[in-house]
């Protein structure tokens, strides 16, 4: 298989759901069985990103990179010769997205096939499934900044559809509206980021911009730039990831069909910012690293404590994602990139079966989705159970599944970045984090599936799903399991993910900027004598790879602890009933409500922005309606004794000169008209008087 | 003789058109019965000349050349410059063929079909020499030829009144429009003793004339000039005839002949009044005659007459007839830089006015034929009973203001790019305020088909497969060169040669 036909491959693979989008909303209603082609279209766009999959990680270690040139923009004034390229850029970790996206985005499909069964507008759903996998594909596969803004506001577009998809339901449109504009926020903050880059740079290309970055070459002269940039295009991930404090539009965004919460929620849209932090890991310097670290711990932290209390199934689904995405955005911050990526992955396949899941659990209890009045469902829904069980003990990090891998990696690059730095605050919250995950995953199967049905009209009426709709549940399933990544379930390291496919690339920013760990050793840059080719080498200090090996046995065992202990935890409360969780929250009533509140952070936002922009709308209309009117009725009053005065000045003085005035445009008007009324001696006088106007006006002397 | 014989290797397209309007004139002739396959005569010699444009189109040179005082000087040139826009000349009138199949009024005259296409090919031919000739005295007789053809044109259906009265006006206005042009090429030949422009060239780089001769007389020849190309205030013949004549004529005048008019005036004054180009592109004019003043002028007060007129018409071909107008204006704006860039503009301007003016007059005529109507009154509602027409005509609208994603935005960015670069920042922002304008009665057109209801019930019209294929292929392209115009910029890029002397 050439370079070429990997590189035609996915650009068939960007624009078949394209093309599915297309067809359908412009046929859908006329043939409404026209969702079956969409479903194909992404069976065929799956199959060709397995096939690019399996050859870009077998034949070429090296990036493929295809582009052209789409403006040339000769010599603007101000910026310079410049053009503007687009292209893609092929790479282990896009491949790997593209096979994750589109694995989804198929299960997605085919699930949503019996879930959305009888929607009045079922084929348009469809269509913007399609969409929102082209949108998320051009994501994942672009080579520049300027086609990541494009399709990263495609996204938020198609996510605005789909989470509005029931738009009759007022809580509904307004959570689309609300997640549509908290990304905005972020997104400002990208677009001056990208224009920080791109007025320095001249380009939007991520090469071009590392390799100047790389010959020394600091925005505006200054690395502190170099931050800003970082830290403001991570503002764009910080909307799209649901990060602190831009997260409260992802719990909202459930209002939207169960399945495209999977699709977004879990693999795709929100995993897009993690993406776009990996995209510019390279040129992030220490401080922007931190920073991000920083934001992700607390992220993190922040959503477990509410996830401990919330009785929505979904909710709690949502703010653990909130909180996994903080784990991901953490591990980047600390430098622990490929376990960042790797739990993205993971994390994609055992967060989708459980929002996939947690649909299967809604359709069977006819739209209900509060915890309290489920339980017992085992009996009912086996493979449900099952499915949700292994994925839950995924996420919880118990050994022989993927989560305890990646999680395993995150927690280790904390500590180690803990000791390295002596910011200790961050493996702590991680490690309480992981602890608090186990146990509210725990508390949510155990109150759904275990125990005595609390609703018994509702629990006679449950049933197994459809067979379109467990089959993607065990899939995911299985992919939660270690065996795909690794053969030696302790050690995610010796496996072929992370030994071969994810490399942690060479940061470009200047050295005095990086962390230390983040240095590879001197005296490994002068035998390479390449590094500035060898992205993907090695990019750790000696140091950092011995704190890893350090820190992995103490954080396997910490996390380990701290994940029996939750789930200890969770079953002492929930199963054998030991401890009454009820008499708990009576104790400690204000934490509870902080928890159950969500920190009170939709309150304060609408004390703050929202009620600060009406308000100062309001402020803006009384101004307009006491000042300004009071103002133009004074002086209206003003005018009236003017007038009577002018009033006099008219008739006499004023008249006189008006019909001259009047008499002159009449004529003027007459000659403007005889102009176009279809005299043409008029217009050939009219030419020669052109002539001879023209002539005075532009004589030589 | 080998000088006739290269002669005539250069103006191969020019003969392959002769050719075919000699077949055609003796075909209509011979056969008296059936005429059906006339119009496919037109369409073969278009195509053979097409091709003929195409093989020719790397190859540059003078024809006819004379030997002179100056040394070796020809009457016409052949050169990038000149064949783009006699291919756009080829392009426009291939489609205004097609566009002659699908219209009421052309079906209705078919026992006179066969003057039709002749005094088409009779036109073309002389839009080509008008695109090609450096000669006054050519220049004269190859505009000439080409306004006696559309003079006829313009009244040819003679079904209703306004046909006859668009022709005759067109006739009258023309004559006098032409009398002055000529008038100023005497008295340039008199303040030069040449009617080769090279000469005159060279004779005004060491001017001995009288100056206000010669603006007297280059103020004549631009009426002349400006009466081809609808430019105020030489413009008043073009919404009256517009309206009057048949509406693929309407839409072949604001194209093809405006596309020779403006290579009559680009390479007029280029040739006659440069003196060099510089390095970085910029031409250099003779200091004899303030050219840049007269064509800002000229051109802002195109636009503005041309748009704020056409913010009052009811009749859709009266509408565009104005935008038309204001378009010249637009274009000028490229030629008043003076400079390659600005040509660049130019000419990707010109592709992109082909595709959505050509396209809007289609669908107007589409209209027209099944409802009869022009009015814009009576679009109410046609947006959804005719879907397909709608957004169509909505695409070639939004086109026509230059919004993105369409290819008229590309042709506005260009322009503006060549007046920034040379600073002219005021009319830069004068025709940006203009566009604005435009904004208006275009999208009136769009309010009335959607959001308007109708008052009766609109009737629904529905292209049969030939009109929808010519649709689309005026559609596609205004929106592809809205996102991939690369290769358009390209083609205008490789099309910059002006044959000059030096």
């Amino acid at each position: 298989m050439s370079e070429s036909l990997i590189i035609n491959l996915s650009v068939a693979i960007l624009f078949l759901p394209l093309l599915g989008f297309t067809v359908v909303v412009l046929l859908g209603k006329r043939f409404p069985k026209l969702y079956l082609f969409e479903v194909g279209i992404i069976s065929i766009a799956f199959i060709l990103s397995l096939i690019v999959m399996f050859a870009k990680l077998s034949y070429y270690p090296n990036n493929i990179v295809a582009q052209f040139t789409w403006i040339t923009m000769g010599s603007a004034p101000s910026a310079g010769s410049f053009n503007i390229d687009l292209g893609i850029s092929i790479d282990n970790i896009t491949v790997m997205m593209l096979f994750v996206v589109n694995l989804i985005s198929l299960l997605v499909h085919l699930f949503s096939i019996e879930y959305m069964h009888g929607d009045k507008r079922y084929t348009r759903y469809f269509s913007y499934l399609g969409i929102f996998t082209f949108s998320m594909l051009g994501i994942v596969l672009t080579n520049n900044l300027l086609m990541m803004y494009i399709f990263w506001e495609l996204v938020g577009l198609s996510s605005y559809l789909l989470i509005g998809f029931w738009f009759e339901k007022k809580s509904a449109a307004d959570a689309s509206k609300k997640a549509f504009i908290v990304n905005r926020i972020g997104d400002i903050g990208m677009f001056i980021g990208i224009l920080i880059l791109f007025a320095n740079y001249q380009t939007f290309t991520f090469d071009a911009i590392y390799a100047q970055i790389e010959a020394g070459n600091m925005p505006f002269g200054d690395s502190a730039w170099l931050t800003a940039a970082g830290i403001l295009i991570f503002l764009g991930a910080v909307g799209k990831s649901a990060q602190f404090p831009l997260h409260v539009w992802l719990p909202d965004a459930m209002e939207g069909p169960t399945p495209v919460s999977a699709l977004i929620h879990a693999a795709t849209m929100v995993a897009a910012g993690v993406y776009l932090v990996t995209r510019i890991f390279v040129m992030l310097t220490a401080d922007a690293m931190l920073t991000i670290a920083v934001v992700g711990a607390f992220t993190s932290f922040v959503a477990a404590t509410i996830a401990l209390t919330q009785n929505d199934i979904k909710k709690v689904l949502a703010y653990s994602t909130v909180s996994q995405l903080g784990y991901m955005v953490m591990s980047l911050g600390v430098g622990a990139y490929a376990f960042a990526f790797f739990h993205l992955v993971t994390h994609a396949f055992f967060k989708a079966c459980m929002f996939l899941g947690s649909g299967s659990v809604i359709h069977a209890m006819h739209h209900e989705q509060d915890i309290r009045n489920m339980g017992g469902l085992k009996k009912k829904m086996p493979i449900t159970y099952y499915t949700f069980l292994i994925s839950t003990l995924a996420i919880s990090g118990v050994p022989l599944t993927s989560g305890f891998l990646s999680k395993d990696g995150i927690l280790a690059g904390t500590l180690a970045f803990g000791k390295l730095t002596g910011h200790w605050l961050i493996p702590l919250m991680a490690f309480t984090v992981a602890g608090m995950t186990a146990f509210y995953m725990f508390r949510l199967v155990l109150l759904t599936f275990h125990g005595e049905p609390r609703d018994h009209h509702k629990y006679d009426h449950a049933h197994e799903s459809p067979k379109l709709m467990v089959a993607p549940l065990v899939i995911l399933a299985a992919l939660s399991v270690f065996i795909w990544y690794t053969p030696n379930p302790i050690a995610a390291d010796s496996g072929w993910v992370l030994s071969s496919w994810i490399k942690t690339p060479t940061q470009v920013v200047p050295n005095e900027t990086r962390f230390d760990f983040m240095k590879p050793d001197a005296a490994f840059e002068t035998n390479s004598g390449q590094h500035a080719e060898s992205h993907g080498t090695i990019t750790h200090s000696t140091l950092y790879t011995e704190t890893m090996h350090w820190a992995h046995y103490k954080a396997m065992f910490a996390s380990l602890a701290v994940a029996g202990l939750g789930i200890l935890l969770a079953f002492a409360f929930y199963f054998w009933k030991k401890l009454n969780a009820d008499k708990l929250a009576e104790k400690i009533k204000p934490l509870y409500n902080f928890s159950l509140n969500k920190w009170y952070l939709d309150e304060v936002y609408d004390a703050t922005a929202v009620n600060g922009t009406l308000n100062s709308g309001k402020g803006f209309s009384w101004f307009d309606q006491k000042i300004v009117d009071g103002a133009v009725n004074g002086s209206a009053y003003v005018t009236r004794v003017v007038s009577k005065i002018s009033g006099w000045f008219d008739t006499y003085v004023v008249d006189g000169f008006v019909n001259f005035t009047a008499l002159l445009s009449g004529f003027v008007g007459l000659l403007f008209r005889k102009l176009q009324t279809g005299k043409v001696q008029t217009y050939v006088a009219f030419v020669v008087f052109a002539v001879i106007v023209l002539l005075l006006l532009f004589k030589p002397f | 003789m080998a000088n006739l014989y290269q002669s005539l290797e250069l103006i191969k397209p020019e003969i392959a058109l002769s050719i075919a309007l000699i077949v055609l004139v003796t075909c209509d002739l011979i056969f008296h019965k059936d005429k059906k396959f006339i119009p496919y005569i037109a369409l073969g010699g278009l195509l053979i000349t097409g091709i003929f444009l195409l093989a020719n189109s790397s190859v540059s040179g003078f024809a006819f050349i004379q030997t002179d005082l100056m040394g070796k000087i020809g009457l016409v040139a052949v050169d990038s410059f000149g064949t783009f826009f006699k291919l756009l000349v080829i392009i426009t009138s291939i489609l205004i063929v097609f566009f002659s199949f699908s219209s009421e009024e052309i079906q209705k005259i078919t026992d006179r079909i066969g003057e039709y296409y002749a005094l088409l090919l009779g036109m073309i031919l002389g839009m080509f020499f008008l695109i090609s000739a450096t000669d006054l005295i050519l220049i004269y007789l190859s505009l000439e030829l080409m306004s006696l053809s559309s003079y006829v044109l313009a009244g040819f259906t003679k079904l209703r009144d306004r046909n006859s009265e668009a022709a005759l006006k067109y006739l009258i206005y023309g004559s006098v429009s032409s009398g002055l042009m000529l008038f100023g090429i005497s008295l340039l030949y008199g303040l030069t003793g040449s009617t080769n422009l090279y000469v005159i060239n060279m004779m005004l780089q060491s001017p001995n004339a009288n100056m206000f001769t010669l603006a007297f007389a280059n103020i004549l020849i631009l009426a002349g000039i400006g009466y081809k190309i609808s430019a105020a205030p030489f413009h008043f013949w073009t919404p009256d005839v517009y309206e009057g004549a048949p509406i693929t004529i309407t839409a072949y005048l604001s194209v093809a002949s405006k596309a020779a008019g403006f290579a009559l005036l680009i390479r007029f004054i280029k040739t006659t009044f440069v003196s060099f180009v510089d390095s970085t592109g910029n031409w250099q004019l003779i200091q004899v005659f303030d050219w840049k003043s007269v064509l800002i002028a000229l051109s802002i007060l195109t636009m503005t007459l041309g748009n704020f007129s056409a913010i009052w018409q009811n009749n859709i071909k009266r509408m565009l007839a104005f935008s038309s107008i204001a378009h010249a204006g637009y274009l000028m704006l490229g030629l008043v830089v003076f400079s390659n860039g600005g040509l660049l503009a130019i000419l990707v301007y010109f592709v992109i006015y082909l595709l959505m003016n050509l396209g809007a007059f289609l669908v107007a005529m589409l209209i027209a034929n099944k409802t009869g109507f022009e009015d814009i009154n009576d679009y109410n509602g046609l947006g959804h009973t005719s879907p397909f027409l709608g957004i169509a005509m909505v695409i070639f609208l939004v086109s026509l203001v230059g919004l993105p994603p369409t290819a008229g935005f590309i042709g506005k960015l260009y322009l503006f790019i060549a007046l920034v670069d040379a600073k002219m920042l005021a009319v830069a922002v004068i025709a940006l305020l203009n566009s604005v304008v435009s904004l208006y009665y275009y999208v009136r057109v769009i309010k009335h088909m959607y959001l308007t209801a109708p008052e009766k019930e609109t009737q629904a019209v529905k292209p049969n497969l030939h009109d929808t294929i010519l649709v689309t292929v005026l559609v596609i392209p205004t929106l592809l060169f809205g996102i991939y115009f690369q290769p358009l910029v390209n083609w205008a890029k490789n099309s910059l040669e002006i044959l000059g002397l030096m």
